[in-house]
Parts: C-alpha cells; structure tokens; sequence
C-alpha cells in the first residue's frame, strides 16, 4: 500500500509533519535541559535535541552534515560532558543550580530574543530564497573545504591545539611547591621572614593575593555564587570601593 | 597558488604559530627551564618583528581568495601585537617564577593569542575573523585563570570565561545574518552588496537592522565598552599582574583591528545607522570609566577602569570616521586617531602594568595602592617609570598620551554637526577628571612616608629590558613622525577601495 500525497484531514505534505515533529521534539528537549534539576538527565535530554536537529538536516537536503551531526554531537561531545559532568561532580557542592535565582528574567529575555529574531526572519525578504532545496554532494562540500574556506579550515585546527594545550594545564594536579625550595627562594629574593609575605610553605594561599581587597569588590570567593553575581551588580560595585 | 611570495606575505603569523609550538617543545625536552623558555620567546619574537618589517617592504597582497590580506593595516598591527607579546614575555619571569608558575604555559598560550590577534588584523572573510577572535580569546580566558591555586585568579577567569563566550556567540549570530542576507562571508563582497542596498535607498532590512545590533553588542563586549564592561574590572584584578597588563592592551586592540575589518571595510556603507550607537557608546565608556576609577584603592582595579574610559577615547575615533562624509579628510583623520591612539596606549598601559609587576616581585604586595607609598625614597626608578606612564596616561604633552588624546578629538571636531563636537568636549572634560586619580598615585609614590618595613624594588634583566623600551617608545610616539607615517599608512589601506 502507498501513503497518500496529503495528510488525509490537515491537508499537509508528509515533509511538513516531519519538520514539525522534529521541530517540537528539539526544542522541547532543549527545554528540559534547561529547566531540569538534574544535570545528568539534563545532558541526556540534551543527546536528543541533537539528534532532533540532525532530522532537520536531513530533511533540508543535506545528509552530510546530518551524519556529521550524529556522529560529532551525539557520538563525541555528548559523551564528553557526561564524562565531564561524572569526574567533575562533588558531593560538597550545591545540589542545586546557582544561576537559577534570575530564571524568571532570564526566561522573559529569552522570550522576547526569541520573538525579535523570529520577526525579523519572518520579515526579511532573504534575497538566495528561491523555494528550491538542492541536496548538496559531499564533493560539493569537500571542494569548498579547501578551497575557499581553506584557511579557516587551517585555523581551526591550530585553534584547537591552543584549547588542548590549556585545558591540560588547567587540568593537570600540580603538586605543592616544595617548602626547602620557596624558603631558598625567599632567601635568594632578600626579603625579610618577618616581612609582609605571604609566600610560605603551604605555596600561593589566598593571603598571596590581593588581601586586603575591599568587601565592597567583588568581595570573596564566594560572591560568585550570590544572587547576581554575574549581574550588573559586579561592575558597579567598584564603585563602593571607596574608604 | 602557493608561489614563495605568498607563503612570505604568511611569514609572521606561521613563525608566531610555529613559536609557539616550539615553546611547548622546547619545555618537554629541558622540562622547567624558564630562562631557556623565555629566551626562545623572546628570540622568536625579535625574527617575526624583523620578517614583518622586511615584508612590509614587499607591498600589499591577498591570499586564500581574497580572505587573508596583507596591507599596511595588517604589518601595522602585526608589529603592535608582536611588541606586546614580547613585552608581556619580558615583564612576567618576574612575576611567575616567585609564584611557581610554569614560564612554558604562559609564553606557548600568549603566543597563541597573538597569532589570533595577527589573524584579525589580516582577514577579510566573515568566518576567519570569528575564528581569529576565538583563537585571541580562548587563550585568554586560560591566562586569566592562570595562577589556578588563588581563588581571586579562579573566579575572574570564570566570569570573563562565561560572558566572553556568550558575547561571542552574539557577535556569531550577528555574523550569520549578515552571511544570510548578503550571500557571502567575504568582506569584500559583503561591502559591495551593502553599497547596493544604500544605493537602492530602501529601508533597512529586518535582518540587516538585527545583524547589526547582535554584531555591535558583540564587539562592544569585546572591547569592554560600558555598557557591557562588566567582566573587565574583575577580570583585571584577580589575572596573574603580567597577564592583566596584556589583556588591557591585547584583546583590546585586536578587537579594534576587528573593528576595523568588520565595520570600517564591510559595514561602512550602513555608517549612517551605526555612527548613533558608537557616539552613545564612546561618551559613557570615558565618563563611567573615569567616574569609577576615582574611587578605587586598588592599582590594578583602577587600572582596569581607566582602560574602560581609554575605550571610550579611542571610539571616539570610529565616531568621527562614521559621522564625516565619505572621502573627507575628518574621516581619514579619524581613523589615523584610532590607530595611534592604540598604539600610544598599548605601550604607556602596558608599562604602567609593569611597574606594578616589578613592584610585586616580592612576593605579598599587594595591588593596593597603599604600596606604592613612599616609593620615590624607596626605589626612585620603578617611581619615575610609573610618573612617567602615569602622565602619559592622563595626556600631558609631549608624551604619547597627549599627541593620542588630540588626534582623536581634532578629528570630531572636524566632522561637523552637533553631536561629535559635543563627544569632543565630553572626551575633553574626562581627561581632566581623570588627571585627578592618576596624579593621585604620583601623589602617593612621592609625598606619603614609605612604610616601615618596606622594602626596595628589585627587577630582573627581562623586566629592566622591558621597561626602558616602554618608557623609551612613551616619549618617542608622538615625536618622531616614523610613528605618524606608518599609522597615516595603516588608516590610508583601510580607505582604499577594496
């Protein structure tokens, strides 16, 4: 048997139903990783969402960059913040998401970003839009690869050498300083035991850094996890720095 | 279509790439060397500013397509970002090696950055700048958070981290549209539809107006324009002081350079819709900046402000080359202010950060400006150094500071009708606000008692090398007129028709 040409009542073509589908699928996936409160769950749904906009891809023409999705997205970096997420997750910290307490305005602003830009697409006359897909040949995209976008090619390559070379520094376990070594150090430096130095055996602690800096900053450690830390608040709080 | 001559016209950005892979290997072969990692920097980097030179001579090209170009812009900039890595190389073994902190990891990542500050300055294609912006910036969110034990380093590095990555993606979207409605990545061909468009005289797209705004915000955030400086402050404070010198001229001028490419060459001809928002943007970048700085007790932090008002100063520029007509002098003038302005503020910031790293050599100064007290009895070079900085800084003649504060408002003036003459007397009236905190701290350093158990300065060669050259190039910008010729050149190649 053969499905007919139409929906039989909406009077849709199947294409649409699928664009639909796939459509609703991704963004209310996208939905729950955010809203969720469990961050594994949240990049499982996130595993979905991929996979949605890998469906969009096909039905646009292009298998290539659908397969490139499923393969990098849901393949490689999915897997990679889950590994992240389980090596990195300690039981100390707060169960709870920090950055929730300006939920409600960050959803509003993403509501309206999300309108502005939907009426813009909507109201631009897109001057390549002539109502034809064209599936585009992997030739095609592999020509334009290197060819014209050779040197961004080039870039990122050496973009992710840069990424790679500090992540492993910034991840790698460093062991303390050897305290014979920093008091030779101190030593070889002529500054006094009794000075103002906070370098001792224990390495850089906190009292190295600007100690006596002004509560009115941005204060301690902690302040990053405050209400609106990330908020206007930081950047006009200098102002209160004053003695 | 690789004949030598084009792989020449690639020499500097391949050698600073390729430098800064060596240094990583360099340090796997003579593991915590540092003397060894910093020589090799610093050799590595004299070759590309000696190749750059010798390349300038060989005249103006384009590579891949027309997306990477070497004009007079590009070798102007390249040398600038090749004297400030070298610069932010000689300043930190002093810094770092106290505290521990590996030489290799600071001089492969910074050579990184630059390599994708060279790469904005030198591309023509919507895709390679927002990678070169990428490889300027992810490095950078690594050095801020480079001293990993302090908590201050940590949480600055996370904030830039955060909102740099989402001003990215704004500045991403804003590209994408940009592409979407013009059809092409390439700067040229995005110029040439534009100037349809505004030949066509019809209103301005959706998408156009969109594109527009998401790029702007994008940039701004890049430049640490007020309103959208709010990661700069923390940022500055808690960096390793070496790095906090480099990201107050680096990412700073590399964003300019993709100003320049982005809306000098491939939006210019929508200037008259966004020359609004850059004069809004340019007279609350100074007042805020200066404002704030007033009130702050910590150099670093106080230094991070007054680069927010230097921002300002230096918008100013765009803002005469956007409000003149096409093809006047106000707006060649304009832009010449902009480049020399960043050349000028590149080396007097760089240096005043500096001092502030030689002073904590020792390690437990803090950045308060307390300790500076008393530090014309206690080391009467480091002293003199920082007036000297200082005084530029504020734009007293005939340091560099003073010629870079007038090339940029003369030209606002010039350009005529009401608001850009009212920018200039803005800019005006901010400089002489902002004479008052940086007199402050001369004030400091020379009439306050040095505390009682303080200490003299002591500076490493790299440091002492470093500094003369600063202190050097802070008096001779604005009088030797080599400076002037090559940023004339540098702004003429961004005029000429592409």
């Amino acid at each position: 048997m053969s499905l007919p040409d139409r929906i039989p009542i909406l009077g849709w073509v199947w294409e649409d139903l699928l664009f639909l589908t796939f459509a609703g699928v991704m963004l209310g996936a996208a939905l729950l990783v955010v809203i969720g409160r469990n961050i594994i769950r949240s990049g499982l749904w996130m595993i979905l969402s991929f996979g949605a906009l890998a469906g969009l891809y096909v039905l646009l023409g292009t298998p290539l960059v659908a397969a490139a999705q499923v393969l990098v997205y849901i393949g490689a970096i999915s897997v990679l913040i889950l590994f992240a997420i389980m090596l990195t997750q300690s039981k100390e910290g707060p169960s709870r998401l920090v950055f929730h307490h300006q939920a409600w305005a960050g959803a509003l602003a993403a509501v309206a970003l999300a309108l502005l830009l939907a009426l813009t697409v909507l109201g631009t006359e897109w001057p390549q839009a002539d109502g034809q897909l064209r599936p585009s040949p992997s030739a095609d995209i592999a020509r334009l690869l290197f060819g014209e976008y050779l040197l961004a090619f080039e870039v990122v390559s050496v973009l992710l050498l840069a990424a790679v070379i500090g992540g492993v520094f910034l991840a790698k376990r460093e062991d303390l300083p050897d305290p014979g070594e920093a008091a030779i150090e101190q030593v070889r430096l002529g500054s006094s035991p009794g000075g103002p130095t906070g370098y001792t055996s224990g390495g850089i602690g906190p009292s190295e850094a600007d100690a006596a800096r002004p509560s009115g900053g941005i204060g301690s450690t902690g302040a990053a996890t405050t209400p609106g830390a990330l908020g206007p608040s930081v950047g006009m709080s200098g102002r209160g720095d004053a003695p | 279509m690789t004949s030598p001559a084009e792989l020449l016209a690639l020499a500097p950005l391949a050698l600073v790439a390729g430098l800064a892979m060596l240094v990583i290997v360099v340090d796997m072969i003579r593991p915590g060397r540092d003397s060894l990692v910093t020589a090799v920097a610093v050799i590595g980097l004299v070759a590309a500013i000696v190749v750059t030179a010798l390349v300038w001579t060989t005249g103006t090209r384009e590579l891949f397509d027309g997306a990477y170009v070497r004009d007079d812009l590009t070798n102007f900039l390249d040398l600038l970002f090749l004297s400030i890595a070298l610069l932010t190389i000689l300043f930190s073994p002093d810094y770092l090696r106290p505290r521990a902190l590996p030489m290799a990891e600071f001089a492969s990542t910074l050579l990184f950055a630059i390599s994708g500050a060279m790469l904005l300055g030198a591309s023509r294609d919507l895709l390679v700048l927002f990678l070169g912006l990428e490889l300027l910036v992810l490095p950078g969110y690594m050095l801020a958070g480079f001293a990993k034990r302090d908590g201050f380093s940590t949480e600055g590095a996370i904030k830039y981290f955060l909102l740099g990555s989402f001003s990215s993606a704004i500045l991403l979207f804003g590209l994408a549209l940009t592409w979407g409605y013009t059809g092409s990545t390439r700067v040229t061909d995005v110029a040439s539809y534009l100037e349809g468009v505004v030949a066509g005289n019809q209103a301005l797209s959706p998408a156009l107006v969109m594109g527009l705004a998401l790029l702007t915000t994008g940039a701004a955030f890049k430049i640490a324009a007020v309103p959208f400086h709010y990661w700069t402050p923390d940022a500055y404070q808690g960096s390793p002081t070496p790095v906090t010198g480099y990201l107050s001229v680096g990412p700073k001028v590399a964003a300019f350079a993709l100003i320049l490419r982005l809306f000098v060459e491939a939006l210019s001809p929508l200037k008259g819709d966004w020359v609004a928002i850059v004069v809004v943007l340019a007279a609350l970048t100074m007042t805020l900046g200066n404002l704030v700085a007033l009130t702050q007790d910590n150099i670093k932090r106080m230094l991070a402000y007054s680069s927010i008002a230097h921002t300002g100063y230096i918008l100013v520029g765009l803002a005469a080359f956007a409000a003149s007509p096409r093809g006047s002098e106000a707006e060649r003038a304009g832009l010449f202010g902009l480049l020399f302005y960043s050349l000028a503020y590149a080396f007097m910031n760089l240096g005043a950060f500096g001092v502030v790293a030689a002073l904590q050599r020792r390690p437990g100064v803090t950045s308060q400006i307390s300790s500076f007290s008393g530090l014309g009895r206690r080391a009467l070079g480091p002293a003199l150094l920082m007036t000297l900085f200082l005084l530029s800084l504020t734009g007293i003649p005939p340091l560099a500071g003073f010629f870079a504060k007038a090339y940029v408002i003369l030209p606002a003036l010039q350009a005529g009708g009401v608001w850009l003459p009212l920018l200039a007397v803005i800019a005006v009236l901010n400089a002489a606000a902002a004479a008052f905190y940086y007199l402050r701290v001369i004030i400091v350093m020379f009439v306050q008692d040095p505390p009682e158990n303080a200490a003299g300065v002591s500076t490493g060669r790299a440091m002492g090398v470093g500094l003369a050259a600063t202190a050097i190039l802070t008096i001779v910008i604005g009088v030797v007129p080599t400076f002037v010729d090559i940023t004339q050149r540098a702004a003429n190649a961004l005029l000429a028709p592409l």
